[in-house]
């Protein structure tokens, strides 16, 4: 029953944002729904073995920051369609744990902190950082 | 056997009083017997009926062979109030359905000593430490070692 | 019809008038050539060192051996590798060595004969084969496969399976062919209606008592009787009565019997006792009470013994240690060489994802035939324990904790500058590669210390006549010898496989061996003449009667130990070798006797590589050394060590020395890498990485190269392969993988000059422990096992 609704939600459509006014409340309806998901989603993915409520929730709203500075309500629409789109996809399991866990846990900045953890360049030989990474050169 | 019933009834209220014969077919589940028809047909039935066992876990095991609808000779009398068919260990399931006339007391000898762990009935819906996880399963508590070597320490 | 020229194995025979071998021809080669009058000098000259094998194969059928050019192994992919090497050999046996060449002149005393070919019909085609070959060569020639079970090319003939029958015209019945010699003019049919009835009928009564455990069993999937049953068993049995039950044999921690799987092919009993030389397996019993057994409870004590796993057709006798651990299809095959000991046996490493699950031989007419040692075959469990896999520091408690490679190597330079050059010392251990070597020869070179050796080698090797330190007469060449002796060394224990061939050549052509060092059975007939030096003075003197039968000898041997490089008179031993070696004129244009055996497999590697001694280098005083370099070197005990010397390991196992350590660099095992090792003839081979390293464990010469830019002595290379360009530098031999160098024979002048005197010493042991050589086998539980089980022996 809930997931039927979740569709049908999902998929409705109304008209485009006539004004940034509109497009802006738009959105921050969307983020309060996504937070509203959020208990749901650390349940549903055990994510709380790896990062706490408050903390995904400022990583979402990091995500949502990045496109502060789009001002055609056109492209907003579009942005919190496919918000929306990503939401739901998490809601009805339609992605994996590592998947939640690589975007939005660990982020792509995360992904390359990550790359660059223990490699700290001190000017060595292209030998020894390939050395330090691993025995495959 | 309504005489019966009446007859076993009236010796209770005689023994116990009528609020205390009350209480005793509440607990003894007389009356969830009267909305239950299973449980019915194997509560109200004590004329000519042999108790034949009780297993481990409390349930008892009847039988009466005249008078009875062929294939309804054999029945149990679970001990718990939410009973459930699962409660039934192999030993006794064998009896129950015909498939030997021996009692586990009697099978006792073929029963193999070096293996085979203590029937347990379904645990659906009590709890997740009941729940079984294979091994290598997320929430499997004991996690597999994928590694298939052994390093060496030094002695301490 | 005409005669089809076919390309075939030709086995030699012995001339019936000489004593000499006749030489006949290569064994590939045409027919048309061979029976061409006169074409086959030519055609021995050109064939290289691998004909020589077929002639000794020869002087096995004198005594109703035969031997069959393409072998058919125990599962198909040795017969693939066979084939592989059977068109490999054209390159490899060519002439362009001096050693082959030698050998080839070897062979050039002897003369095709073109009466000796006859030609036979398998299946309406005519073929050309050599006298004395069998009707089942003779199809093998003719390209058709014959199913067996009993016969090996490499065993006596038994003929008591049955299933190679085949129809002969003008014969009643089915002839088994395993064991029919052919004849000229012989019709032989192998894909008659007859035949497939009768091979039917045999493998209907050999399922008679074999259980149906094919799912349970660990030859299923690469079982001969499986695989024949596919084509000639019934779908259904009409057997109904009680299958018989046989009690199953021990034959010790290595062989698992389960005897009711046997068929009585008497394989195993054959390769006991003529290639293993223990007479403990035998048929007890007749008919349907036919069983093999040990006579009485007696393990089955033979260094060779595993083979008779892969000598078995069916599920008998299989794998102790990797019983119902896989099944041959989900394995990983991986070509490669054993360590375990110089002569680098040619092996199949099969592995589940990061497991080695089980090490076969790989055939290599050259080096090991089909056969491997118990130690190569079984100590591959050692590779998954005790294994070092972080690079770890003694802390200021005394404690090794583990560091990120970069701290280790930090530390390990800097311990390197604050000693003196003169004060370093390194070791390379008994498993090193080439490669890693080179690179650490380079290394401490460049941090000037010169004091270098290879485990085995000795302080002060003498690495500059590459013929001093080689088996000059090559592994496969020691056949031929009429005598040998063999000085301070136990064979058997030291190189099980150069043992076999020795025996080999007491037993086909009845050379005469006698032994001067500790007495061992080396399962052939042998004479001990004591273990002190004074016999071999007194050969050396000519006094000793032995030394008139090396002389009198046509291919005289002595076969050098290198237990001898750990005596005080190591130079006046080698001096008195030497002057046995010319007394009996070992030493000719077309055969070098002298042989010296090691019995590590970086040994000669190391060696060519000059990883010896410089001549600045302090020799025998270990207790200057401050800093020392252990690349898998185990044998030094604490006490040799100084206590206040700053010693690094470098290694895959925490075997003795890593206890010792103050830092511990994990490198990684030969089944983990690439390397090249030299075997004790001078072949190079290398081996190939079959499972993951473990881990934070890195290549060998990696770490030494990542550990000379923190030294500030960066070396020029950053690629296996410019290691490798630098060894074609240093040693171009060790560049030119699969290929046997021969070493220059010593001129006849050049006796070396006796510093010292010979001393009344006996000879020492040099293996212990047959089982547990190396950090490998010593970690291995299975080698523990045959340890305490074959202790007593």
């Amino acid at each position: 029953m809930a997931l039927s609704w979740n569709i049908a939600r999902a998929t409705s459509t109304k008209a485009s944002s006539a004004s940034m006014e509109e497009a802006r409340h738009r959105t921050l309806e969307f983020f309060r729904e996504a937070c509203r998901a959020l208990p749901q989603l650390m349940d549903r993915y055990n994510l709380d073995e790896v990062i706490t409520q408050s903390q995904l929730r400022s990583k979402i709203a990091a995500q949502f920051r990045k496109h502060a500075a789009v001002t055609n309500p056109k492209i907003v629409d579009m942005l919190v369609f496919k918000g929306k789109e990503e939401l739901q996809y998490c809601l009805d399991h339609a992605k994996q744990r590592h998947h939640l866990i690589s975007t939005y846990v660990v982020g792509s900045e995360g992904q390359v902190a990550l790359k660059k953890l223990g490699t700290v360049d001190h000017g060595e030989s292209k030998f020894l950082k390939n050395f330090y990474q691993s025995n495959l050169f | 056997m309504a005489f019966a019933l009446v007859r076993s009834a009236l010796g209770a209220i005689k023994e116990k009083g009528l609020k205390g014969a009350f209480r005793a077919a509440k607990e003894e589940g007389y009356f969830a017997a009267l909305l239950d028809g299973n449980l019915a047909n194997s509560k109200f039935r004590i004329d000519g009926v042999k108790l034949v066992g009780v297993d481990k876990a409390g349930n008892r095991y009847y039988e009466k062979m005249s008078h009875v609808q062929h294939g309804r000779h054999r029945w149990v009398v679970y001990a718990d109030k939410v009973y459930n068919a699962s409660a039934i260990p192999p030993e006794w399931h064998g009896w129950l359905h015909h498939i030997t006339d021996h009692t586990p007391e009697q099978l006792e000898g073929l029963r193999p000593s070096r293996y085979g762990v203590e029937h347990m009935k379904n645990r659906t819906g009590e709890g997740e430490q009941y729940i079984y996880h294979a091994k290598g399963h997320a929430l499997n508590p004991n996690k597999r070692d994928w590694k298939r070597y052994e390093e060496w320490r030094p002695v301490e | 019809m005409a005669p089809r020229c076919r390309r075939y194995s030709l086995p030699l025979r012995r001339s019936s008038t000489g004593s000499a071998p006749r030489r006949l021809a290569s064994p590939v080669v045409d027919s048309a050539s061979i029976c061409g009058a006169g074409s086959g000098v030519a055609a021995a000259e050109g064939s290289g060192s691998r004909g020589l094998h077929s002639g000794v194969a020869w002087y096995a059928g004198i005594r109703g051996q035969l031997y069959e050019g393409k072998g058919r192994g125990k599962d198909g992919s040795k017969q693939v590798s066979e084939s592989y090497k059977w068109s490999s050999g054209m390159s490899l046996g060519g002439v362009r060595h001096a050693r082959t060449a030698s050998v080839a002149a070897v062979g050039a005393k002897f003369t095709a004969n073109p009466e000796d070919c006859i030609e036979v019909s398998v299946d309406g085609s005519n073929v050309t084969i050599a006298k004395g070959m069998t009707v089942l060569q003779a199809c093998e020639v003719a390209g058709i496969d014959i199913p067996r079970f009993c016969y090996h090319p490499r065993l006596s003939i038994a003929g008591n399976c049955r299933m190679c029958l085949v129809e002969v015209e003008k014969t009643p019945k089915p002839v088994a062919s395993c064991a029919l010699p052919a004849m000229p003019g012989m019709k032989i049919k192998t894909n008659t209606p007859l035949v497939k009835k009768a091979r039917e009928g045999v493998m209907e009564f050999l399922l008679i008592n074999h259980p149906l455990d094919c799912p349970i069993c660990d030859q299923g999937g690469e079982c001969d009787l499986q695989d024949q049953s596919m084509v000639y068993g019934s779908d259904r049995g009409r057997f109904i009565e009680a299958k018989r039950g046989v009690v199953d044999k021990n034959l010790g921690p290595l062989v698992k019997t389960v005897m009711t799987r046997c068929i009585q092919c008497t394989r195993c009993v054959r390769f006991a006792s003529e290639i293993a030389g223990v007479q403990d397996l035998g048929v007890l019993g007749r008919g349907g009470a036919e069983e093999i057994g040990t006579y009485v409870e007696k393990l089955m004590v033979s260094e060779l013994s595993g083979n008779v796993i892969d000598v078995c057709p069916v599920g008998a006798l299989t794998a102790k240690p990797s019983a119902f651990t896989a099944r041959s299809w989900e394995l990983k095959s991986t070509e490669s060489i054993d360590v375990s000991d110089a002569v680098g046996a040619n092996i199949r490493i099969d592995s589940r994802g990061p497991e080695v699950m089980r090490i076969l031989p790989r055939l290599n007419e050259e080096v090991n035939e089909e056969w491997i040692s118990d130690k190569a075959r079984f100590s591959y469990d050692g590779l998954k324990r005790q294994r070092l896999n972080e690079p770890m520091i003694r802390n200021s408690e005394g404690q090794l904790e583990p560091v990120s490679w970069a701290k280790a190597l930090k530390t390990v330079a800097e311990a390197a500058h604050k000693v003196n050059p003169a004060e370093m010392a390194a070791i390379a251990g008994k498993l090193s590669d080439a490669e890693s070597m080179m690179a650490l020869k380079d290394l401490m070179n460049r941090l000037g210390c010169e004091r270098l050796w290879v485990e085995g080698n000795g302080e002060n090797a003498d690495a500059d006549l590459r013929s001093n330190y080689l088996v000059n007469t090559t592994i496969a060449g020691l056949e031929y010898t009429d005598a040998c002796l063999l000085v301070g060394t136990e064979l058997r224990h030291e190189a099980p496989l150069l043992n076999h061939r020795l025996r080999k050549a007491v037993r086909n052509s009845r050379a005469k061996v006698a032994s001067i060092g500790p007495e061992l059975d080396l399962h052939f007939k042998c004479e001990h003449l004591g273990n002190s030096s004074d016999a071999l003075l007194s050969i050396a003197q000519g006094k000793h009667p032995f030394a008139q039968v090396l002389s009198k000898a046509k291919f005289p041997s002595i076969i050098v130990g290198s237990g001898v490089l750990q005596r005080s008179d190591k130079d006046a031993v080698l001096a008195a070798v030497q002057s046995i070696v010319q007394q009996a004129n070992m030493i000719r244009d077309d055969w070098n006797g002298y042989n010296f055996l090691l019995l590590n497999a970086a040994q000669a590697a190391g060696l060519d590589l000059g990883f010896v001694p410089g001549a600045r280098a302090p020799v025998g005083d270990k207790s200057s050394i401050k800093f020392l370099y252990l690349m898998g070197a185990d044998d030094l005990t604490p006490e040799d060590i100084p206590a206040d010397a700053f010693v690094v390991y470098q290694g895959h196992h925490g075997d003795r020395s890593a206890y010792r350590a103050n830092v511990i660099l994990p490198g990684v095992a030969y089944s983990e890498k690439e390397g090249t090792y030299e075997n004790t003839e001078g072949r190079t081979q290398q081996t190939s990485p079959a499972v993951p390293t473990v881990g934070d464990a890195r290549d060998d010469w990696k770490i030494v190269r990542a550990l000379s830019e923190f030294a500030g002595v960066t070396l020029p290379y950053d690629t296996v392969n410019g290691v490798r360009a630098r060894m074609l530098a240093v040693a171009p031999n060790l560049f030119r993988v699969d290929e046997l160098e021969p070493a220059t024979p010593l001129p006849k002048e050049s006796l070396p000059e006796s510093k010292t005197k010979l001393e009344s010493l006996p000879f020492k042991k040099v293996v212990d422990n047959f089982y547990m050589t190396d950090a490998i086998s010593r970690a291995s539980k299975t080698m523990a096992q045959c340890t305490a089980a074959f202790s007593s022996s």
